[in-house]
């Protein structure tokens, strides 16, 4: 049996065309997303792009840009991008038996079909929820990373780009003309140590002796040589994180058929993003968890599902009883699944969350009162107390309420309007 | 699927594509299942959007100011459809009509005007409105 193509579908600007499509006024204009934290770009539409409007600059710094060219900022709304999210994962998980979720608007999937199959996928995600994606195939999830980059930077492609469908000979000029830091997975400090052995170009890295590779640098870019010549053998695992999200996946060894299992996965997830997130000094306030069946097999399965937490928390307790409450009921049963992830996004700083929420959860009530203890213990007693006063700056947190949009598919309350007029 | 249920703390806020149609639940051979508005309502709950009406020109049409409308984008808007469209920046629902080389999008108000345009392409439609729930 021979393996599908591995297409990369990928949202174009997710977050920014997640605002468009509740505020029909954004289409067409520079519009931007901003972190939640420090008011920095996470998004930018195409015509923000064309403006200029770096990756990462702070909004303060586009104040002349915005008032010149128009450009329009949104705070971030998570709690709209991870519903946005799991339809999206949903829709392009219709269109193929194998799916794995590799960010909050990125999954692989193993695809049949070609170019007319990624236009399929396209215009369904366009139709069914006014998402823009493109789509990058090939046979290896390295060189789908490319074809995606491929199709989103040419206009010609309209957003779907088959490497099969390449005159011969293009792909090796493309992998000539292309230096290694563009590949997905390599870090600037690989590019440099490689080009101390004279690999400078993807092309390079793809002939270069894949053993020795492996044991001058490891074992992940040894499969990347092996990807860059079409075979297929990058697993989706470990965790990764972006500037705005972090993310956990895994295959397991064996398949999961049942829900008690799926639990106890998600709890080591959840723990392990809990770890990663008080390592980085941040909390989070959405997750995303989701599982899959393998590429081949009769029984095709894909669920996954968001949560929004009570508050911003990296305290395990809260994040596991998250995981395990949201995706072990929602599995088939008799099913095998192959692999799981969890992927937390709004993450801010620990500390600059607002304080005075409605409720704290009990864990992190009994977390903090220990702390509280301990600090009393050591300095003696009214050293700490709580209260609002001092832990941050209102007009910073006023700032980015101003520019969020409603939760308009999670919350009754914040629903879009219909004009009757 | 939209509705926010406590569970163990936490608030899901969306469960979709999980549960494929058809699949048998042990309880529905005895008839024993109650009824889920959801599934009943919402054919397609990743294309489904609701929506809040504010304004009172369709309600001959029985949607009334304060009504939410459940719309769902995987259908396609016939003649005479219940229509969310794209006007002046904002979402507006109206009554689809095809006539011969024109469009028209009408409301169910006499005080109301209609909206003629060539063709279905000129019209940027969100979705096609299924269900109205009104609180009577
Ligand atoms: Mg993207």
């Amino acid at each position: 049996m021979s393996r599908p193509a591995v297409a990369l579908v990928d949202a174009n600007a997710f977050y920014v065309s997640c605002e468009r499509l509740f505020d029909p006024r954004l289409e067409g204009r520079p519009v931007v997303v901003l972190s939640n934290n420090d008011g920095c770009v996470v998004a930018r539409s195409a015509e923000a792009k064309q403006l200029g409007v770096p990756m990462g600059e702070p909004w303060f710094k586009l104040q002349a840009t915005a008032d010149r060219h128009g450009l329009i900022a949104r705070s971030s709304n998570y709690e709209l991008y991870g519903d946005l999210s799991v339809r999206l994962m949903e829709v392009i998980g219709r269109y193929s038996a194998w799916q794995e979720v590799y960010s909050i608007d990125e999954s692989f999937i193993g695809l049949n079909g070609g170019a007319a199959a990624g236009r399929a996928i396209r215009d369904g995600a366009r139709r069914l929820l006014g998402i823009p994606v493109s789509v990058g195939i090939a046979t290896s999830k390295t060189l789908a990373k490319l074809a995606n980059k491929h199709a989103k930077a040419h206009p010609a492609f309209e957003g779907v780009c088959d490497l099969a469908e390449a005159p011969p000979g293009w792909l090796d000029n493309y992998l000539a003309t292309h230096s290694v830091v563009d590949l997905w997975g390599v870090a600037g400090r690989t590019t440099r140590r490689l080009a101390g052995y004279g690999i400078h170009s993807m092309k390079d890295l793809r002939d270069a002796d894949d053993r020795q590779i492996r044991r001058w640098f490891s074992v992940v870019l040894a499969r990347t040589v092996r990807e860059l010549r079409g075979e297929h053998c990058i697993p989706l695992e470990g965790p990764r994180a972006t500037r705005d999200q972090l993310i956990y996946s895994r295959s397991f060894s064996t398949p999961i058929t049942d829900a008690d299992r799926m639990a106890q996965v998600m709890a080591v997830y959840a723990q392990n993003a809990a770890q990663r997130l008080r390592r980085h000094g941040l909390v989070a306030k959405t997750m995303t968890a989701w599982c899959s069946t393998s590429w081949y097999g009769a029984a095709q399965d894909h669920p996954s599902v968001a949560v929004s937490l009570p508050t911003h928390t990296d305290d395990p307790i809260e994040l596991v009883r998250a995981a395990t409450a949201a995706l072990p009921p929602r599995l088939t049963p008799d099913t095998r699944y192959v692999r799981a992830g969890i992927v937390v996004t709004d993450l801010v700083p620990r500390g600059s969350q607002p304080y005075l929420e409605p409720f704290v959860p009990l864990s992190e009530r009994r977390r903090l009162g220990d702390t509280m203890q301990a600090v009393e213990d050591r300095f003696g007693p009214g050293t700490l107390g709580l209260g609002r006063a001092g832990l941050r700056t209102p007009p910073e947190w006023a700032m980015r309420r101003q520019m969020l949009t409603p939760h308009y598919t999670t919350r009754w309350e914040h629903l879009p309007v219909a004009r009757a007029a | 699927m939209l509705a926010r249920v406590a569970a163990s703390g936490v608030d899901e806020l969306w469960l979709l594509g999980t549960v494929p149609a058809g699949y048998p639940s042990p309880a529905q051979d005895y008839g024993a299942e109650r009824i889920d508005l959801t599934r009943q309502l919402i054919k397609d709950p990743s294309a489904t959007f609701l929506f809040r009406v504010v304004g009172d020109s369709m309600e001959g049409a029985g949607i009334y100011d304060g009504d939410v409308l459940l719309i769902d984008r995987s259908i396609e808007p016939s003649s005479s459809a219940v229509v969310l469209a794209s006007i002046d920046g904002e979402y507006t629902v109206k009554r689809l009509h095809r006539g011969d080389g024109f469009v028209e999008l009408r409301p169910e108000n006499p005080r109301y005007p209609v909206i003629r345009v060539d063709g279905l392409s000129e019209l940027v439609i969100f979705g096609v409105v299924t269900y109205c729930i009104h609180h009577v």
